[in-house]
């Protein structure tokens, strides 16, 4: 009981307390920004979410994500507040723990091409695209053995097959660009994790979405539910399938942004927080207990 | 802990302002117990019964409170959102057979129209629920409640300083949209140009956030933040014997309402 006491207040230090309303600031921001200003049918709303889980620990991270989208929905007025985010609080505190999980593993570390990091990672693509590869041979192999595996009205195999596609291009495509632009093997484990925070959080949000708001938030991802009722699915299939489209690629794009914003940080900075050390290159991988803060 | 009645004749006005007028004087505490059972009511009850009597108590409220005005402005923010919801079940309802009329590929049903409708209504019931305690609430009224029934002071701190940290990041983004939108971002292009504007939008918004957390962690722990023991308040909302009475009811409305529900006699 004690050791779990421990666990709990090394991650709620007074730096990762005023990180949380920075990053609650920020994820709010972001998220209407990206959503309203620049129409895309991704979210972006937990950078900061996946930073201080990233950083501080699970707990911090999904309380980060749960009061995020309560404080956007309930006490951040109109048009920046809306109460369709609200609900959607259970998920992203999901997202906010699975990115302490993943800090807490290092995969947020920066890796400039050592043996380890460069075998690991293609170990890490190469599992992906297995998992990839016998998926689409189970699900995909034909419209009656897809409407068989996945519950799916076979009309939706062409549509559904495209959009499976679609992630696993934009995975791929984020890996070469890390690894033959950026030199940057850490990235491909943090691309890795953002998928699998995706696959969770789609999961976890499609019955909020069909059960609650009737799968229509009101953003530009209402038009790929649409598009998938029109393909015959129900309620509950649509927006599953716009989850798995859209919540992978965000996550993915969300995990590879803040992986280059830590990396982006000064050393000092990031080693500061309960998690920093396993998020700095060179650092050792068992470090010991942060100093206290009362000194800072 | 200071009492409001002996030390408050003493203090300030910011500190021991009160809130006056129906329902917003009310304790904090007790319209978020209110707005609890409104929302679950409007998910609960069945069909058109749910929203139309969360509906009808909100704007009564409301009016009365003086803030439909308020309620208003947030009915707009939210048609985008109505749009959506009343076109795709109108057009796309799964398992609707009862066309209006034939629009070339489109058939737009009867029962697609009335679940649109009865969704709008459950959404704006639920939404206008929750923003009538906004709407009557201030934010630090409403953590001074939370923090005399409990709420420690590092939960306070990180709700309140979000909230007061929303506007000033929204307008420096805003700050760095028109900016970039100065030197040929396009955020009204296609999919690739509008996506190749969230990194010069993401980046300056995060970066200049973060270079504030050294400096706040150590203006708090200057002011021992950290300490043990439990603080002082300044202001403690008012709260009435009718307050502690229609949290009660609130209470019991809300077991009964799932009671109901879970023994299946709410359909």
């Amino acid at each position: 009981m004690e050791l779990l006491g421990r666990w709990v207040s090394r991650q709620f230090t007074t730096r990762v307390i005023v990180m949380m309303p920075v990053a609650i600031a920020i994820n709010i921001v972001l998220g209407a920004s990206v959503q309203q200003g620049l129409k895309l049918p991704i979210y972006l709303d937990s950078i900061g979410t996946i930073l201080v889980g990233v950083l501080a620990g699970p707990l911090p991270g999904a309380l980060t994500g749960i009061l995020s989208n309560l404080i956007w929905g309930y006490l951040i007025p109109a048009p920046i507040g809306s109460s369709t985010i609200a609900p959607f609080a259970i998920t992203a505190g999901v997202i906010g723990l699975l990115a302490g999980l993943w800090g807490q593993l290092g995969l947020f570390r920066p890796r400039h091409g050592r043996v380890f990091s460069v075998a690991g990672a293609v170990v890490a693509v190469v599992l992906v695209g297995a998992l990839a590869l016998y998926t689409y041979s189970r699900a995909y192999a034909s419209p009656e053995q897809f409407a068989a595996n996945t519950f799916n009205s076979s009309d939706a195999f062409d549509q559904s097959r495209i959009f499976f596609a679609l992630v696993m291009i934009a995975y791929f495509t984020l890996v070469a660009w890390a690894i033959f632009l950026r030199r940057e093997v850490g990235a491909v484990y943090a691309i890795g994790a953002g998928l699998v925070t995706g696959i969770a959080a789609a999961v976890v949000s499609a019955p909020i979405s069909a059960g609650v708001l009737g799968g229509v938030t009101g953003g530009s991802t209402d038009a790929i539910v649409a598009a998938f009722r029109t393909g015959g699915d129900s309620l509950y299939q649509s927006t599953l399938k716009q989850g798995l489209l859209s919540d992978p690629m965000d996550k993915m794009i969300t995990s590879f942004v803040v992986f280059f914003i830590i990396g982006s940080l000064s050393r000092r900075f990031v080693a500061r927080f309960p998690n920093g050390e396993k998020a700095i290159e060179g650092a050792p991988e068992h470090e010991p207990e942060p100093a206290p803060e009362s000194a800072s | 802990m200071t009492e409001p009645g002996t030390a408050a004749t003493r203090l300030p006005d910011y500190v021991v302002r009160r809130p006056a007028g129906f329902y917003r004087s009310a304790n904090p505490g007790t319209k978020l117990a209110v707005a609890a059972v409104e929302v679950v009511a409007a998910f609960l009850l069945p069909g058109w019964l749910g929203p139309a009597v969360v509906l009808a108590a909100v704007l009564a409220t409301a009016a009365i409170a003086r803030r439909l005005r308020g309620l208003a402005t947030i009915g707009l923010a939210a048609s985008p959102l109505i749009g959506s919801i009343l076109l795709i079940n109108l057009f796309l309802l799964p398992g609707a057979s009862d066309p209006i009329a034939r629009l070339g590929p489109l058939a737009p049903t009867w029962s697609g129209l009335w679940f649109g409708f009865e969704t709008t209504a459950r959404l704006l019931a639920f939404s206008s629920a929750v923003a009538l305690v906004y709407l009557t609430t201030a934010v630090d009224d409403l953590l001074a409640d939370l923090s005399r029934r409990g709420l420690g002071r590092r939960a306070t701190f990180v709700v309140g300083a979000a909230v007061q940290m929303v506007p000033l990041t929204m307008a420096r983004a805003g700050e760095i949209l028109d900016a970039q939108r100065a030197r040929g971002m396009d955020t009204e292009g296609r999919f690739w140009r509008r996506a190749r504007g969230v990194l010069p939008l993401a980046a300056p918004v995060v970066f200049g956030a973060l270079t504030e957390v050294e400096e706040r962690s150590m203006a708090l722990e200057a002011r021992a933040f950290s300490a043990p023991g439990r603080q002082t308040l300044l202001r403690i909302p008012a709260d009435s014997p009718a307050d502690r009475a229609l949290r009660w009811a609130a209470l019991l409305a809300l077991a009964a309402l799932i009671g109901l529900r879970v023994s299946g006699r709410l359909g």
